[in-house]
């Protein structure tokens, strides 16, 4: 955990600076969990702070500090789900399919050609951002949570209230979409 | 398939790797707390409202229940005797008034208006 027990406690009991600390210590995980999940940098601090003022609201049904992570981690996703949600309905795409320029993009990436190192990660984000699309949005939720972000199956059993089977499945299946779309890109010589 | 599940967690650590650190800008705190004073509107105050009202309404209820249990437990475990009964019930004295002044207005409903 990133803060004491004691400062959740107090900010529970509504405490603002203590509250204001809290933000202070998750925020950039926030930051950069949500920029993973919903892929579009400009809207990224605007959920997260819908977060956060969800997290304010909600922080007196918190039952011990203890889950207060995995509380955190479900109050993002459920965020990501209504941005994303929203964005649906408007009609935007979040990234594209394998386009021809990214094609080329992992060409050149797999090629190994000198690169400046900061292209070369945009085109690793657009490859996988691109495999990605093959698996639904809830699955690709769970496969980042647990493959990118790194939380552990427990983690992501009380942030999704499912057991721990269940999850288990559902990783294998996604993994399994995304493997595939991996290897028919190698196939094709997209990669 | 335990090279393209190996290939595949390497891509993801690649990835993970090649996401940018995304920084707040300094405008984070003050607008997350405008937003925070936003939502204490009517609507928000309402619902905190309701939901105390609604708890405070269950509890009553539940407190209400209890008591009805425990008395009438109280009442099955000392039956009123015969005599105790008719003391208590006072029906037919209620009735015996109700008819007589419902016979009485019917008495003055018959009297035709001049």
């Amino acid at each position: 955990m990133l803060v004491e027990q004691e400062l959740i406690e107090k900010a529970r009991a509504g405490d603002a600076p203590a509250f204001n600390q809290l933000v202070l210590a998750y925020r950039k995980r926030i930051l950069g969990t949500i920029s993973r999940l919903i892929g579009r940098p400009e809207d990224v601090e605007d959920v997260a702070q819908e977060v956060f003022v969800r997290l304010y609201y909600s922080l007196d049904q918190l039952r011990t500090p203890e889950v207060f992570e995995p509380w955190l981690y479900r109050l993002t996703v459920n965020a990501c789900y209504d941005y994303l949600r929203r964005a649906k309905r408007r009609g935007e795409s979040r990234m594209a399919d394998l386009s021809e320029q990214q094609v080329l993009l992992a060409d050149s990436l797999a090629g190994g050609r000198q690169q400046n190192e900061d292209q070369q990660k945009t085109r690793v984000r657009e490859f996988v951002d691109a495999l990605f699309r093959h698996v639904s949005e809830e699955d690709r939720l769970l496969l980042t949570l647990k493959e990118v972000e790194g939380l552990s199956l427990k983690e992501l059993e009380q942030i999704y209230g499912v057991n721990e089977n269940a999850l288990k499945v559902r990783l294998f299946r996604a993994r399994q979409r995304v493997l595939k779309a991996y290897n028919n890109a190698s196939a094709n010589g997209k990669l | 398939m335990i090279d393209d599940d190996s290939r595949l967690n390497a891509m993801l650590a690649d990835y993970r790797a090649a996401c940018p650190e995304i920084e707040p800008t300094v405008n984070f705190m003050p607008v997350l707390w405008q937003r925070i004073e936003g939502r204490r509107g009517f609507w928000f105050v309402f619902q905190r409202e309701g939901r105390a009202v609604m708890t405070a309404s269950a509890a009553l209820c539940v407190v209400l229940l209890v008591l009805n249990f425990f008395y009438a437990s109280q009442t099955r475990l000392n039956p009123p005797t015969y005599a105790d009964a008719l003391m208590a019930d006072h029906t037919a004295e209620m009735t015996y008034y109700t008819e007589a002044i419902r016979g009485t207005s019917s008495t003055q409903d018959d009297v035709p208006a001049r």
